[in-house]
């Protein structure tokens, strides 16, 4: 202890630091510029969109790849494959450092199917993320999306999966929670209809937010999901929607929702997707200058959509041009915080909010029994 | 001291190591899981064969959960998830006296510990929906076992109670097994055909087991296992756990059920239906006709010609609790386990062999399927065989 506090009586000096008699040289004030200046106006976005990109990889989400790969007998994702639009190689080109694959259910597949179909799904992408862990790495929960990413690794979370993979059954969502899943959207059943949620429906929202398994509301009826923004203690997701008022597509989301949602501190995550946002990088654009507008900097991300079935914009055919599309940003003015908190940082917070809430709701919650016709009858 | 004293401290060395309970079909079918209106921490006999009190006393240290579905029920994949829920809160409720177990090393823990480690064992093909990554996905979710067939034929494998059809297994039947052996999931050959038995026999690298499943050559029912088959578990590796249900294992019983189910049939009903109007008829039948009743003789009869045909490295117990509604006297519950020691005991059969009858063998099976899997996995990738694939029609 003497010892100590003999030790701490120099720190003392450091006063002294402030009677310095000449400041520091002016080029040793000056912070270095974040990003070198390039000669060529039409490159600059591009080069600093890689370094920012770098430190602030992409979080996308929404990626088909386990579905489109189902035919292929034979592919290696990590030295490339051209039969599709994600492989390790581009994910790495592309900046992405996480991302979610969807559990694609066929159409029309429902009760035990739906179940089925997705348990091979599951297992599908489980198998597929093994088969090459040099590159990506199966996670569960933000601290291990933030390991898997200092481990040089692209982090894969498994979801959305579709509603009726539940079989209407909550012991059948535990299961597949436990089994990986992440996320689920709300669509397609009878208690999250264009009605909005059941009783049985809250009761899912409710053990959704005790699991950490987070609300997918792309495609949700405006009842659903507004009493889910109302209901869930976790923030939600809309993995797939842009702009309604730049393009009436079904599933993009009106101005008073884009609102709500972003009041809620949910997440906005803007598809890649021609049909939803335009044919161009800068259609893309500009419905993310209309969301990050409308619902805030706080709740706009990127779904790549890739192999998932849908066309993308010229500039934006796999997952390697994300610099292009932040590119494209930067010309915009984008500050780095805003493009930082698009491509990474609003997802991270959604996923810790996700665990978080886990954490908190089963200390107070005992796994739900509630069914179906007990709730809904 | 009393040979049911001796068989009780024996236990407490080697517990029993049980095959199958349907506890949780119990629950699901009486309560629908409500497990306050079951606390099986207390005393559940007025409802059930099982609770953890009569599991203590019975010297259970191991248990095979089974998370069995009809296999006519219009959602198999869905509600065997909702039964490995089911085994899953029963866990998170009564962790002081059940110990999540997944291989051999757990089962040996939940010994040192003085818990009983809890299996799940998914009783019926139908459960997998033809399906290898649903197969997978239920090992994900640690079921440890799957018997092959339950009461009717799946597309790839014959029940010993169905008409055969496949004749055994089918390719894609053999690939499922090939697929549970690269896993680590016990092949459980109770339920199947004597066919598909041996195929499943010449497939598996390895050990197999009989979850709950007696000896046809003490008593002729499909249900039981054939000498030529108990007579190939050493080469195997393999144990058949004995059952206990009468009408399995004494023949008088299995005559009094053919002729009751002949009487319900011949009265209109279903012979396993149980509504009102079909129970009055049968109760009318027992009225008549008394129901042999078995005894803890009968069932070791059984283990005595079993230990004959297939050693004494072979053996186990699977006594199918709240699977069956009737039980020998002296093993009418899950507390009844230690009467069949004694009943061993003053038959001459040593300690070192009971120790493997009721814990060693399944122990010893589980580690060896463990250590064949880690080989295969280290050589051959998921199988994505599927049965249109390998079973198509011929032409």
């Amino acid at each position: 202890m003497a010892d100590l506090q003999h030790d701490l009586r120099p720190i003392a000096a450091i006063d002294d630091l402030d009677d310095l008699a000449e400041p520091y040289p002016d080029e040793r004030v000056t912070a270095a510029p974040s990003y070198e200046p390039v000669p060529d106006p039409d490159d600059a976005p591009l080069t600093r969109a890689h370094a920012i990109l770098a430190a602030h990889p992409v979080a996308d989400g929404y990626n088909g790849l386990p579905w489109a790969l189902r035919r292929l007998s034979c592919y290696d994702l990590e030295l490339g494959e051209r039969t599709v639009e994600t492989d390790v190689p581009r994910l790495r080109g592309g900046h992405v450092g996480a991302l979610f694959w969807s559990l694609h259910l066929p159409e029309g597949f429902d009760g035990d199917r739906a179940v089925g179909a997705t348990l091979e799904q599951l297992d599908r992408a489980v198998n597929i993320a093994r088969t090459c862990d040099e590159g990506l790495r199966l996670t569960v929960t933000a601290g291990q999306v933030a390991d898997a990413r200092n481990r040089g690794r692209v982090a894969v979370l498994l979801g959305p999966a579709g509603a009726p993979a539940l079989g209407d059954s909550l012991g059948i969502l535990r299961q597949l929670h436990l089994l990986g899943l992440r996320a689920l959207t709300l669509t397609g059943v009878s208690w999250a209809s264009d009605a909005g949620l059941t009783r049985f429906g809250e009761e899912v929202v409710r053990e959704m937010n005790r699991l950490g398994v987070i609300a997918d509301l792309s495609g949700a009826s405006e009842q659903t999901l507004r009493r889910v923004l109302s209901l869930s203690r976790a923030p939600v997701l809309c993995g797939r929607s842009a702009a309604r008022a730049l393009r009436p597509h079904p599933v993009n989301l009106s101005d008073d929702l884009l609102a709500e949602l972003g009041a809620a501190k949910g997440l906005c995550l803007v598809p890649l997707s021609a049909e939803q946002t335009g044919p161009s990088v800068r259609d893309v654009a500009d419905h993310l200058d209309h969301v990050r507008a409308v619902a805030g900097a706080q709740c706009v991300g990127l779904s790549g959509t890739y192999d998932s079935g849908s066309a993308h914009p010229q500039e934006l055919v796999d997952a390697s041009c994300y610099p292009r599309l932040i590119a494209e940003l930067l010309r915009r003015g984008w500050e780095e915080s805003d493009v930082a908190l698009l491509t990474w940082g609003n997802m991270q917070r959604v996923l810790r909010g996700a665990d978080f809430t886990a954490r908190a709701v089963q200390q107070r919650r005992e796994p739900s029994t509630a069914t179906i016709s007990e709730l809904d009858a | 001291m009393t040979s049911l004293e001796a068989a009780r401290e024996l236990l407490r060395e080697f517990p029993v190591a049980d095959g199958h309970n349907d506890l949780p079909w119990a629950l699901r079918e009486q309560v629908r899981y409500d497990l306050d209106a079951r606390d099986v921490a207390t005393d559940q006999s007025a409802h059930l064969h099982t609770d953890i009190p009569r599991l203590r006393a019975g010297g259970v240290g191991a248990q095979y959960w089974s998370v069995y579905v009809r296999t006519d029920s219009p959602d198999p994949v869905a509600a065997t998830l909702e039964q490995v829920d089911c085994v899953r809160q029963l866990l998170a409720r009564y962790p002081e006296h059940l110990r999540p177990a997944l291989t051999a090393a757990d089962l040996e823990a939940a010994r040192r510990e003085g818990r009983i480690a809890s299996l799940m064992g998914a009783e019926g093909g139908h459960s997998i929906a033809n399906s290898l990554g649903t197969l997978r996905g239920l090992y994900g979710l640690g079921v440890r076992y799957l018997t092959l067939t339950h009461n009717d034929n799946v597309d790839w494998a014959d029940s010993a109670t169905d008409q055969p059809r496949a004749g055994g297994l089918t390719a894609f039947g053999r690939e499922v097994v090939r697929e549970m052996n690269r896993l680590g999931m016990l092949v459980d050959l109770s339920h199947v055909a004597a066919t598909t038995m041996r195929d499943a026999l010449d497939t598996s690298t390895a050990p197999v087991i009989f979850s709950h499943s007696s000896a046809r050559a003490v008593c002729d029912h499909p249900r039981n296992v054939p000498d030529d088959v108990l007579e190939r578990l050493p080469a195997n590796g393999g144990i058949a756990m004995v059952t206990f249900v009468p009408k399995f294992v004494l023949q008088a019983a299995v005559d009094w059920t053919a002729a009751a189910d002949e009487n319900m049939r011949a009265h209109g009903f279903h012979h396993l239906d149980t509504t009102p109007e079909a129970m009055k008829v049968h109760r009318a039948f027992e009225e008549r006709h008394p129901r042999p009743v078995a005894t803890v003789s009968t069932v070791a009869d059984h283990l005595d010609h079993m230990r004959e045909a297939a050693g004494v490295d072979h053996l186990g117990i699977g006594g199918d609790y709240d699977g069956t509604a009737f039980t020998p006297d002296g093993l009418d519950d899950v507390s009844g386990y230690p009467n069949l020691v004694a009943e061993l005991l003053d038959r001459g059969w040593s300690k070192a062999d009971l120790a493997k009858l009721t814990w060693k063998n399944a122990v010893r099976v589980l580690d060896a399927a463990e250590d064949v899997a880690r080989g295969l996995q280290a050589t051959r990738p998921p199988s994505n065989a599927t049965i249109e694939s390998l079973d198509a029609p011929a032409g």
